[in-house]
């Protein structure tokens, strides 16, 4: 680990001041991939502000027809939510599902989706239920939001503060996770809203994406069985020591159609 | 003396008594060391699989605050350090020694603490940068400038095996370097052509490492005054690690004392002395102050000494009865970059027809070099990848030829009157029961039950299917074992001895023993392994030696405490040592109410004017011995798995043991070492591989995120039961444990899948069966364009 300095602030303004005051500065949340690569002198940044004094960005409360995550919450808060069990039983099992029980409780929500790794599991929640990003700036749609590997629509200074999920109608969540990592060689979440059929791949590319064509099937007929004749080419999809392209085009399908049948 | 042992401490499930410690962080590991003035190394280790070393600069370096001195190869060179002491070819009394066919020896290389020239694998250290702290030392590291040239490399084991791969090692004639052949080959051709029905079967025991929960780390020191260097550092043992550091620092071997307390796992991995070892040494008496090492994990998976690697080609003849006629092929292993060890093939080679009556063998075996970290003996040498590749055989058999699984293993199992039964590779097995193992772990894993559980799991969209592997295990480490027991005037018994735990639990094994035959509590036992001033003989842990020696050397040392304490004993109570009986910790005297106990003995030893001289001092008694016979550990496994047919996703649901060790001295401590046994066995079968990129050499599996291991919530809970046929080419009866649990796990659990998958015509699923794997086999694909370094 290169050195660098320690920031805890403890306002949001007091946080976006310390981030624009310098290049390579870094918001550190819960740190379950920031500090690993430090560790590892992958990364060097000049200072870390640490977002954990912020109280006030920890929390799961439901506003009308949304629930409200506050950006510093852990997995393991929303996976133990009664909120997000009543609204959206599938982010529940989404969080519940990261990693391991050590990194549930320190990782976080807003880490997460600023780090936009490819396989990690709430890129796939957050654009399946066509979730808002808020930040101190403002509110990003999940459909503007992801923009390609490690690559979002944050600008500089801009801090995660709470990521708003429109509460669907159905939806479900179903990966097959990678031995080691446990992070998802393929997770898909799919749910059904009251504008449409919403299907999130997470893992199998560069990036999540939306399986459009999975989505105008489910559109007419939201049951596994609709998604029967899907094919997903391979082509772009991510190859590794883990699993080929080809098998990832193939767990597409059966996570989406797993996803489908657990939908509630 | 198989009465004698039994008595109060052995046989029991004793607590292990350093848990306690253990588990409140009160252990003692390598990196606990803090020597006063200590300065942190790292070690710069080489990028590329091969590469010519033209120059390293190391001007910058020196320049970063805090760095106090940067050693290099030349630096090493120019200082007279020798090569570690390898002996690849060691062979145990019980083995048969492979040599070339070709009558020239087999080919060893000089293995440098330091590499000089050239650099042979990815993690090959090549300097070492000493600073006030590891921060420090990384800077360092940084900034220095090495001008490597590219040279071609070759991992894969067939492919370096191969007359025309790029060479390892360029006064070598190729990268084999050893070319052996076992066996009667007319005999052998003979049966085949006779044989009704010939099976053939190719595979690859995959790389995989050991992971040892606490990494590596050693601290160097070395005294100006007394010339004598400290190392600090875990190992299997303390005595071995010691005479390997001062060969390679040319000094005598009192010139160095190893020091260790805890160590944090083993399996093989830290059965063998490291270069940085040597070099922390080395550097401590450069820099003029103790020297300070740590591995990281990702430094563990390029440094630590690798395990398996065999490419396996072999036939299994039968007669229409399903007797098994001969068995042929070829074992090509990968040795790695440098001639460390050739074990793992001689080793698995002698046990490869296991326990079946198997008239002829004809096999070529190999040993290849390459591009990759060093292989060695892991966790039963070079037993388990054969086992595997017999048991995958038979099965393959049983479904090609339509014989019944069991049946075909049943009728070729040795039976107990047939033993002791020398196989066609020269070993020759002790005594045993294996038909008895075998039906109990039928029974244990409940196979007359397995139908209706396939038919059930079927309902859920599950594919379950069910596999037994038998197996042999041998136990040919160091014959040689010593123990210094010393009854202490405190209460206490003072056990010296070679062996070092790295999680066995000797703190209590060794205990119950001592206890037992001293009728003392266990708790009275102190042991004391790792500290080579006191320690002066031992093996280590290794080759399922641990308890087989122990119990030899402890059970002779405490007869001879007994008698001297009856002479002193007789004299304190004034009557004829032949009237006293030891009983309980206490010589009493028959036919009277008189008796003194051992620690009032070992006081009057101390105190006592007019004792002889041989009984005077604090009661104590030495033992140094050699056993060279062997005990076979065997057993079966009965293993079930559910498949998801659509991704190929397998869980191991049921899993059922049944392992002899002759006797039994703590059935707990057995119970989980056959438990962790089983978890490796499973982890090699499904998840875990040292996964060495065919083009580049790099390790692509170099962290915890994508080398997998398996976890707790991926095993069930396993049944597994003791059976006790006491060895008799041991005086105590005892087989070893620690390797059983492993040894039949890969081939248990992959013809377990196999068996799930019979349905879809699938003969075989090569390790790790990983979910795309199953899915592909499944659909009968072939494998992906993915690198695959068989």
């Amino acid at each position: 680990m290169y050195d660098f300095d320690y920031h805890r602030p403890t306002s949001i303004e007091q946080a976006a001041a310390l981030i624009s005051s310098a290049d390579d500065v870094k918001l550190l949340a819960g740190g379950m991939s920031l500090l690993p690569s430090l560790k590892m002198r992958l990364a060097r940044y000049t200072a870390l502000v640490d977002l954990g004094a912020l109280k006030e960005l920890v929390g799961v409360r439901r506003e009308g027809a949304e629930v409200v995550i506050g950006a510093m919450t852990p997995h393991a808060v929303v996976a133990a939510s009664a909120e997000v069990h009543s609204a959206i039983p599938a982010l529940a099992v989404l969080a519940g599902g990261i990693a391991d029980p050590l990194v549930r409780n320190r990782g976080t929500i807003g880490g997460s989706l600023a780090h936009a790794d490819p396989a990690a599991d709430y890129p796939a929640g957050v654009l399946g239920c066509g979730a808002t990003i808020c930040t101190n700036k403002r509110r990003i749609a999940s459909d503007d939001y992801f923009l390609g590997m490690f690559e979002t629509a944050l600008q500089p200074g801009e801090i995660i503060t709470s990521v708003r999920f429109p509460v669907p109608q159905k939806a479900g969540y179903a990966k097959l996770h990678q031995q080691a990592s446990r992070f998802a060689v393929v997770g898909v979440f799919v749910a059904r809203t009251a504008a449409g059929v919403r299907v999130a791949v997470t893992g199998a590319a560069p990036s999540v994406f939306r399986l459009k064509e999975a989505e105008a099937a489910l559109a007419k007929k939201f049951d596994a069985s609709a998604l029967a004749g899907i094919a997903v080419s391979p082509d772009g999809l991510n190859s590794d020591i883990h699993a080929s392209a080809e098998y990832r085009a193939h767990c597409v399908v059966v996570m989406a159609k797993r996803a489908v049948a657990a939908a509630a | 003396m198989h009465d004698a042992a039994k008595s109060t401490h052995i046989g029991q499930p004793v607590r292990r008594k350093e848990d306690q410690r253990l588990v409140t962080g009160k252990g003692k590991y390598s990196d606990d060391y803090c020597v006063p003035g200590q300065a942190h190394a790292v070690f710069l280790r080489s990028p590329h699989a091969h590469a010519m070393i033209k120059s390293i600069d190391v001007k910058a370096a020196l320049e970063v605050p805090g760095v106090i001195m940067v050693l290099t190869g030349a630096d090493r060179l120019a200082d007279g350090l020798k090569p570690l002491p390898h002996n690849p070819m060691s062979t145990h009394k019980a083995e048969t020694p492979l040599e070339n066919s070709d009558g020239t020896p087999p080919f060893t290389a000089p293995h440098y603490p330091l590499a000089h020239d050239r650099a042979r694998y990815v993690g090959e250290a090549v300097a070492i940068v000493i600073a006030e702290s590891v921060a420090a030392a990384k800077d360092g590291a940084d900034a220095v400038e090495i001008d490597y040239e590219v040279l071609p490399a070759v991992t894969a084991t067939l492919a370096a095996a191969a007359p025309d791969a790029p060479k390892v090692w360029d006064n070598a004639k190729s990268n084999v370097g050893l070319d052996a052949v076992v066996g009667d080959r007319a005999a052998t051709d003979a049966a085949f052509k006779r044989a009704k029905h010939v099976v053939k079967f190719e595979t690859w025991a995959q790389r995989v490492t050991g992971v040892t929960m606490e990494p590596r780390a050693a601290v160097g020191a070395y005294d100006r005054e007394s010339g004598r260097y400290t190392v600090y550092a875990g190992s299997g043992g303390a005595v071995k690690l010691k005479q390997d550091i001062a060969a390679v620092l040319d000094v005598p071997a009192d010139k160095v004392r190893v020091l260790m307390d805890d160590v944090g796992g083993n399996f093989g991995t830290r059965g063998e002395v490291y270069p940085e070892f040597a070099v922390l040494a080395w550097a401590a008496r450069r820099a003029g102050r103790p020297v300070k090492w740590t591995s990281e994990r990702q430094e563990s998976f390029l440094s630590d000494y690798q395990g398996r690697d065999l490419a396996v080609s072999a036939e299994l003849a039968l007669d229409a009865d399903g007797n098994f006629l001969a068995m042929r092929g070829s074992n090509v292993s990968n040795a790695g970059a440098h001639t460390v060890s050739y074990a793992p093939l001689k080793k698995g080679l002698g046990i490869m027809s296991s326990i079946y009556r198997m008239p002829a063998v004809f096999f070529r075996a190999r040993v290849t070099l390459s591009n990759t970290m060093m292989t060695r003996p892991y966790r039963s040498a070079g037993r388990p990848e054969v086992m595997y590749v017999m048991e995958r055989l038979i099965d393959i058999a049983a479904f090609e030829c339509g014989f019944d699984r069991v049946e075909l293993r049943r009728r070729n199992l040795l039976t107990e009157a047939e033993l002791p039964y020398t196989n066609p590779f020269h070993m020759t097995y002790d005594n045993g029961d294996y038909h008895g193992a075998m039906d109990a772990a039928l029974k244990l894993g409940d196979w007359a039950g397995f139908a209706q559980r396939r038919d059930e799991a079927k309902k859920r969209g599950r594919l379950r299917g069910i596999g037994l592997a038998n197996y042999v295990d041998t136990s040919t480490g160091a014959p040689r074992e010593r123990t210094d027991i010393t009854v202490r005037a405190d209460g206490t018994v003072e056990v010296v001895i070679g062996i070092v735990s790295q999680g066995q639990g000797h703190e209590t094994a060794y205990a119950q023993l001592a206890g037992d035959w001293l009728g003392v509590p266990v708790e009275s036992v102190q042991l004391i392994t790792g500290d080579t001033d006191i320690v002066k003989v031992g093996g280590g842990a290794h080759g399922g030696r641990g308890m087989r020696m122990a119990s030899l050397v402890i059970w002779n040392a405490t007869r001879e405490i007994i008698k001297k304490g009856t002479r002193i004993a007789a004299r304190m109570l004034e009557c004829d040592p032949s009237m006293l009986k030891f009983v309980g910790g206490r010589f009493e005297q028959d036919g009277s109410e008189k008796s003194v106990g051992l620690f009032e003995v070992t006081k009057a030893a101390q105190t006592l004017a007019d004792l002889p001289e041989d009984l005077r001092g604090p009661l104590a008694a030495t033992c140094d011995q050699v056993h060279h016979e062997a005990s076979f550990p065997y057993g079966t496994h009965v293993c079930e798995v559910e498949v998801d047919p659509e991704t190929g996703s397998v869980q191991i649901v049921n899993y059922a043991a049944v392992d002899d060790v002759g006797r039994a001295i703590n059935p707990l401590l057995i119970h989980g070492q056959v438990h962790g046994g089983i978890a490796q066995g499973a982890g090699q079968a499904l998840y875990e591989q040292c996964f060495y990129d065919a083009a580049s050499g790099q390790l692509l599996s170099g962290s915890l995120m994508d080398y997998a291991l398996p976890r707790a919530d991926t095993l069930p809970f396993f049944k597994t039961e003791i059976s006790e046929v006491p060895s008799n080419t041991h005086p105590l009866g005892i087989r070893p444990a620690g390797e059983s649990g492993t040894t039949p796990a890969l081939g248990v659990v992959i013809n377990a899948v196999v068996d799930a998958l019979s349905e879809f015509g699938v003969k075989h699923v090569e390790m790790p069966a990983t979910p795309e794997r199953i899915w592909r086999a499944i659909h009968g694909m072939a494998p992906p364009a993915s690198p695959n370094n068989r």
